[in-house]
């Protein structure tokens, strides 16, 4: 099992007044700028990526970032930059994107360079997730929300072609047309870096990544949700002569340890203030979903009736309280042996090859996420290997999705 | 005076798709062209028009009954469908009045074509990027803000709760709307070089604003008169985006009085 951290890099310094306030009540894309305080910035960049290396030095296999726009909730909106940095200062862990929102580049080869180069910089440790962003960074790139599925695929086509065929090309498409393919800047892994693709369970990219054998990586999903899920890939490997197993896909979960059972269930609550921004107002739908974002195709509504409504959530936020979260295994927080507990009843169910143990959040403070890492390190870490084992959830670095 | 024969709804072929259209009247043709919203069906203003013309009015492609064909994915490719239709059902010299977005592919379907217009009529028409103000997103806003700022005095309008304060049709309304977006998203309700290759055009034109539309600026019908020599602009006091149906009685005298007989 392949035990990669995460966290959104949330800026908390405003408050649910300020939220309410605003344009349609929205902490996405209208919430202005002005709230944020680039010396408060500063400092938090720097935090969280001590924190990254930290979580390379105590033992996770891979470092996951990710990608927003227009929000506080998330400062990655240049996600690469992080990954460049890291990819000098730390040696052996992955650098896991998750992912690049493809739709809103005008110029995927220059994508394809960046990576190239964050590829190289860390000696091959590159794993390139792809998303099609969500409909805050459509909005905020002004991308037509009616292209975005096509743009996603035909962006991917570009990228991985330029990966891995030599140059000089043209490419003349729908939505992207280059005279000249030619960057110098290749990535070190053969054939490509591995690509990954997260999400919270579209059926068309569900299908897309299993005709590719591209894992899919869970984000939080209701656990029976997820087997819905699962079975929509799997339906689709079978018809491409294959069997999916668990390194076919990941699954993200906060999880926070501390010394005592009471000490994380209180330092968790954080995860509930920020991460979906402070007072966890719900978005207006057309935020996340503009007009033209979600498919019509009928063959996908009906893949998409198969799959169970999230109790817990909605407008992307947690709807539930924070009892019913932590009941639910949504949110996993306590001492390393309640924690380890835990997890061993959700991966026995879930059994995914990918482990995204999202380690803090939100409020959660600087000095309880470096204790979070450290008893993870010691404890948890090391009995999850055991638990992965055990279960054979093998990884793609283990087995070939 | 001639009295409708009653309305009709048909389906058209027109480049090989189906094509909704609501049909009433006689006298000479009159093509209506409805808005980002949508058709909103055989209403008082077309029944009224109905009166001394022959109204057709249909849904555009991607909107409400009307299927999209594959291409057509903006206003200038909606202009060419539209000259399509009038070559497939054999018009010439026919009158066109658009409304907002219609107003704006009315203007792009003359510059193509003049000579098959007879009048041109622009009602708070998008197409031109105002100097003054901003066309507002509507996409970007929610309908409930929407229905406040589409006209000057919301309560002033009998049928408002039923044209604006319901979900009566959510999936149709969705529909519209992804086809807006689709047609408009940017540059944003506008075609940059309008304005300057509006001025060869010689069509009678009928520019009819209301002062205080919030969804295209007054300043639009501003620069739409001075883009097009001869054309005349009717600015209706206390009005806002909606005249067909804040200002009726107004609105109709001053089309019927342009268009004439």
């Amino acid at each position: 099992m392949f035990l990669m951290r995460f966290t959104e890099r949330a800026y908390v310094h405003y408050t649910e007044e300020d939220v309410k306030e605003s344009f349609r009540s929205a902490v996405r894309l209208t919430f202005s700028n002005a709230h944020f305080d680039p010396r408060l910035g500063a400092d938090l960049y720097h935090q969280y990526l001590d924190e990254y290396e930290y979580a390379e030095e105590v033992g996770f296999d891979g470092l996951m970032l990710n990608e927003h726009h227009n929000t506080p909730t998330c400062m990655g909106a240049a996600m690469n930059l992080e990954a460049a940095i890291l990819a000098r200062t730390t040696q052996r862990a992955k650098i896991v994107l998750l992912g690049n929102p493809l739709p809103i580049f005008d110029n995927p080869v220059r994508l394809a360079e960046e990576l190239a180069e964050i590829d190289m910089i860390s000696r091959g440790r590159l794993v390139s997730g792809f998303v099609r962003g969500t409909g805050v960074e459509t909005w905020a790139s002004n991308i037509n929300p009616v292209s975005n599925r096509e743009r996603f695929e035909e962006a991917h086509d570009l990228i991985l072609k330029t990966w891995t065929t030599p140059g000089p090309f043209r490419w003349e498409g729908k939505h992207y047309q280059f005279r000249v393919v030619n960057p110098f800047e290749v990535p070190l892994q053969k054939p490509h870096p591995p690509v990954w693709i997260p999400g919270t369970g579209s059926p068309e990219t569900l299908v897309w990544c299993a005709e590719r054998h591209y894992p899919y990586i869970y984000l939080e999903t209701d656990v029976e949700a997820t087997q819905d899920m699962k079975g929509i890939y799997a339906e689709t490997a079978r018809e491409h002569g294959y069997e999916p197993g668990p390194q076919n896909f990941g699954y993200l979960l906060r999880i926070n340890v501390q010394d005592t059972d009471e000490k994380a269930r209180e330092v968790a609550r954080g995860y509930l203030v920020g991460n979906v921004g402070v007072g966890r107002i719900p978005l207006p739908v057309d935020y996340m979903s503009p007009p033209g974002y979600n498919s019509r195709d009928a063959r996908f509504r009906k893949l998409g009736e198969r799959i169970r409504r999230d109790p817990l959530r909605g407008g992307g936020v947690d709807t539930a309280a924070y009892e019913a979260i932590l009941q639910a295994n949504r949110i996993i927080a306590g001492s390393p042996e309640t924690v380890i507990k835990k997890l061993r009843d959700v991966l026995s169910v879930v059994r995914p090859g990918i482990l995204g143990v999202w380690t803090n959040d939100g409020s959660i403070s600087h000095e309880d996420t470096m204790r979070s890492l450290t008893l993870m390190g010691q404890e948890v870490l090391p009995a999850l290997r055991e638990i992965g084992q055990e279960l054979e959830m093998t990884d793609p670095f283990q087995k070939a999705p | 005076m001639t009295t409708t024969q009653g309305w009709t709804e048909q389906h058209v072929q027109v480049a090989g798709t189906s094509l909704q259209l609501f049909r009433g009247g006689e006298g000479t043709p009159l093509l209506v062209f409805h808005g980002p919203e949508g058709n909103p069906g055989w209403t008082p203003y077309y029944e009224a028009l109905a009166q001394h013309y022959l109204v057709l009015a249909p849904s555009h492609p991607g909107f409400n009954g009307s299927q999209r064909p594959a291409w057509l994915e903006s206003i200038g490719h909606l202009a060419h469908f539209y000259h399509w239709f009038l070559d497939e059902q054999h018009l010439e010299h026919v009158h066109v009045l658009g409304f907002s977005m219609g107003g704006w592919l009315a203007a792009e379907m003359a510059l193509m074509c003049a000579h098959r217009f007879a009048k041109l009529v622009l009602v708070d028409a998008a197409g031109i990027k105002p100097r003054e103000g901003e066309i507002l997103d509507i996409f970007l806003h929610s309908s409930e803000q929407l229905a406040q700022l589409a006209c000057d005095d919301p309560r002033s309008i009998p049928q408002y709760e039923e044209w604006f304060g319901g979900t009566a049709a959510p999936e149709l309304a969705q529909q519209n709307r992804e086809m807006a977006v689709r047609l408009c998203w940017k540059p944003y309700m506008y075609n940059p070089a309008l304005p300057a290759l509006l001025p060869r055009l010689r069509l009678p034109t009928l520019i009819v604003w209301g002062r205080e539309d919030r969804i295209v600026p007054v300043n639009c019908g501003e620069l739409y008169q001075q883009a097009m020599p001869g054309s005349v602009l009717k600015v209706i006091e206390g009005c806002g985006h909606m005249p067909h149906l804040e200002r009726p009685q107004e609105f109709l005298q001053t089309v019927r009085e342009f268009l004439g007989p």
